[in-house]
């Protein structure tokens, strides 16, 4: 409907200038979240001494060795999950497309909760943190998105409640399977497991932020020139063909960078819910619907929203920590409920 | 349909009896559901424990052949864990329990879950809940109390006399040398989410890290929480404490000195960091004293030469 309405523009589907100043104002408001994430935390540290190199050496490395990588990993997993929850929307023609409520964090997770459970005696353990458990979390949820691909007929228009049902199906046989696991698992494989349900950035660390770097970057670049193909798509299928668009290439490219993306987080960070669906829907709200404004929107904003939410998580109990994913839900779940009663209305 | 269908069922009779219905109720809450009282108890020949500490103190009566069951948390002595099962102390089950007609029922004070304890008192058993204390006192107390109940206090008398107060005694000395060297410890007990899950005040960790006279640097929160890296750095535990199972969740020991929120604290950078038994610890039995004292020995090593 939307989209309809943009097309009587000038030219709908280029990028305006307002907004060309949203992603401007939106990558400074990253910046600043990054900033602000740096300077924050309980640990008591002067960030100008650590510019000006008079930091003791215990605040350079907790600078460096603790909080910079949990910042940053907060921003990659908002920025991925934002992206994809952007691309998820578009590719399916589906407002309520979320990675966390269809089911593809579920699968990553269950991807990697087999191999921490099964995989610990077939590899060495160098190989699992690094890049195996991000491997399998993909693995996981390109299977997840394949198998929606297949219930919803190639994504064909089923309509809205029809993908949230199957959705619904899958987080539950995910489920399922990660409590068959907790249940075979010795205690040292289960603090993988427990991890994964309420989602956290503690205890990152640079060698196991590399790997997680490589494939989210990747991903977003793979993903973003394909915001025009989107665009077309919204006009249905045999339209976005005429127009010259390869369905087949766009749907494999939109499936499997969302995969890599989330599942990579989800392998690194566990399932935080909701900010795949809150943030495209803010990003459409204050700018627009076209593709080519919204996935780099959605990736900025995600990552803005991560590091402000995982900030509030270190600092609001300190010393203890709240888990993040239990601020994003609760910013995300009322969200979520306004945005099924304006559907309703429509 | 067959939801509703219950649904009007349980109406209708809740209706027809409803007078019945609130006698019965009054009934049941006038009675106190289970007792923690010390008293004899009537008929002590089979007794089911849900607590470790409970077995281990029952064992050190002397009275461990009228022992039927044990929870899973009763892994010491080693012959504690020959015996018949009753599954996690806060997680009983009520035939599992009846099924070895026990007479009588000790558990600590997080035995539950309190649905069973209910069924269970309705049949008749007696059953008691032994009063915790995290010191050294209430180790005693906690002896004395079983003892009451088994009918055996003269045994409890003279092992607390023989036994349990000189060890008492010599970990005070040790504790008083230990307060006055000010040393900053933190107990973890396993990984949640990502961030060590550490003991606050009112913890039975905290009660242990008093006994053993050093300070609980997590001591401004109650209960266990997860803590982040730069409150624990913040905090620069010299000793960090942890239950082998805890240890576990973390992989090996080598991990712990590895992790993120750990590596840049004293504990780690001196390998300070100490691992027993959960129980042996936190069980607040008999052997909680010899483990305290350990623990103790150890902090003042440093300080010897």
């Amino acid at each position: 409907m939307k989209i309809e309405a943009s097309l009587t523009q000038a030219n709908p589907l280029k990028i305006t200038k307002k907004q060309n100043l949203i992603i401007i104002g939106l990558f400074f408001l990253v910046l600043l979240s990054l900033f602000i994430g740096f300077l924050i935390g309980s640990f008591n540290s002067s960030f100008i001494n650590f510019i000006s190199g008079k930091a003791s050496t215990l605040e350079n490395n907790v600078l460096l060795q603790i909080r910079f990588p949990r910042v940053i990993l907060a921003g990659l997993v908002g920025a991925s999950l934002g992206i994809s929850g952007a691309s998820l929307q578009g590719l399916f023609r589906n407002p309520l497309a979320d990675p966390g409520l269809i089911g593809v964090s579920a699968g990553a997770a269950l991807g990697a909760s087999i191999v921490i459970v099964l995989g610990s005696n077939l590899v060495p353990k160098f190989l699992l943190g690094s890049f195996l458990l991000p491997l399998s979390a993909i693995a996981g949820s390109t299977f997840v998105i394949l198998l929606l691909y297949f219930f919803t007929k190639g994504f064909g228009y089923r309509g809205i409640t029809y993908m949230l049902l199957v959705g619904i199906a899958v987080n539950a046989i995910a489920s399922v399977g990660i409590g068959v696991l907790t249940y075979i698992s010795t205690d040292s494989e289960l603090r993988g497991l427990t991890f994964w349900t309420m989602g956290s950035f503690g205890g990152v660390t640079w060698p196991l932020l590399v790997p997680a770097v490589i494939i989210i970057c990747s991903a977003l670049v793979w993903i973003i020139p394909a915001s025009r193909k989107l665009d077309l798509i919204q006009l249905g299928e045999p339209e976005a063909y005429r127009l010259g668009v390869d369905i087949k290439k766009l749907k494999y490219r939109v499936i499997f960078s969302s995969a890599a993306a989330v599942g990579a987080s989800v392998a690194l960070s566990g399932m935080i819910g909701f900010v795949g669906l809150v943030v495209p829907h803010l990003v459409r709200l204050i700018g627009g619907v076209s593709h080519s404004y919204l996935l780099p929107g959605s990736a900025l904003m995600g990552a803005a929203l991560m590091i402000n939410a995982d900030l509030l998580s270190r600092v609001m109990i300190q010393p203890a920590e709240l888990p993040v994913g239990l601020i994003t839900t609760a910013i995300g779940s009322p969200f979520f409920l306004w945005l099924i009663f304006r559907l309703k209305k429509v | 349909m067959i939801i509703i269908y219950f649904v009007k069922k349980i109406n209708r009779i809740l209706k027809m009896n409803l007078k019945k219905f609130i006698f019965l109720c009054g009934i049941l809450l006038s009675f106190e559901v289970y007792g923690n009282s010390c008293e004899v108890a009537e008929n002590s020949s089979r007794i089911a424990i849900a607590g470790g500490s409970l077995t281990e103190i029952t064992f050190l009566l002397e009275a461990e052949d009228r022992i039927v069951a044990a929870d899973l948390t009763s892994n010491y002595p080693m012959m504690a864990r020959d015996l018949p099962s009753i599954g996690y102390v806060r997680a009983l089950s009520t035939e599992g329990i009846l099924s070895l007609s026990p007479t009588l029922i000790l558990g600590e004070d997080d035995m539950g879950p309190p649905t069973v304890l209910e069924q269970l008192s309705k049949t008749g058993i007696d059953i008691r809940v032994i009063p915790e204390e995290h010191s050294s006192k209430g180790i005693i107390k906690k002896i004395s109390c079983i003892s009451k109940i088994l009918g055996i206090s003269n045994v409890a008398e003279n092992i607390i006399e023989n036994q349990i107060n000189p060890e008492i005694d010599e970990l005070e000395k040790l504790s008083k040398e230990i307060e006055s060297k000010n040393i900053n410890v933190m107990f973890i007990l396993g990984m949640q989410s990502g961030s060590p899950l550490v003991a606050g005040k009112g913890t039975s960790a905290d009660g242990f890290i008093k006994m053993i006279g050093a300070n609980n640097i997590m001591s401004n929160f109650e209960g266990w929480k997860p803590v982040n890296a730069e409150s624990i750095i913040n905090g620069s535990p010299d000793y960090i404490l942890i239950s082998n199972r805890g240890l576990d969740s973390f992989g090996d020991i080598n991990e712990l000195y590895e992790h993120p929120s750990l590596m840049f604290t004293p504990a780690a950078e001196n390998n300070n960091i100490i691992a027993m038994d959960g129980m042996a610890m936190l069980g607040f039995s008999s052997r909680t004293i010899s483990s305290a004292r350990e623990i103790g020995i150890r902090l003042m090593k440093e300080y010897e030469d």
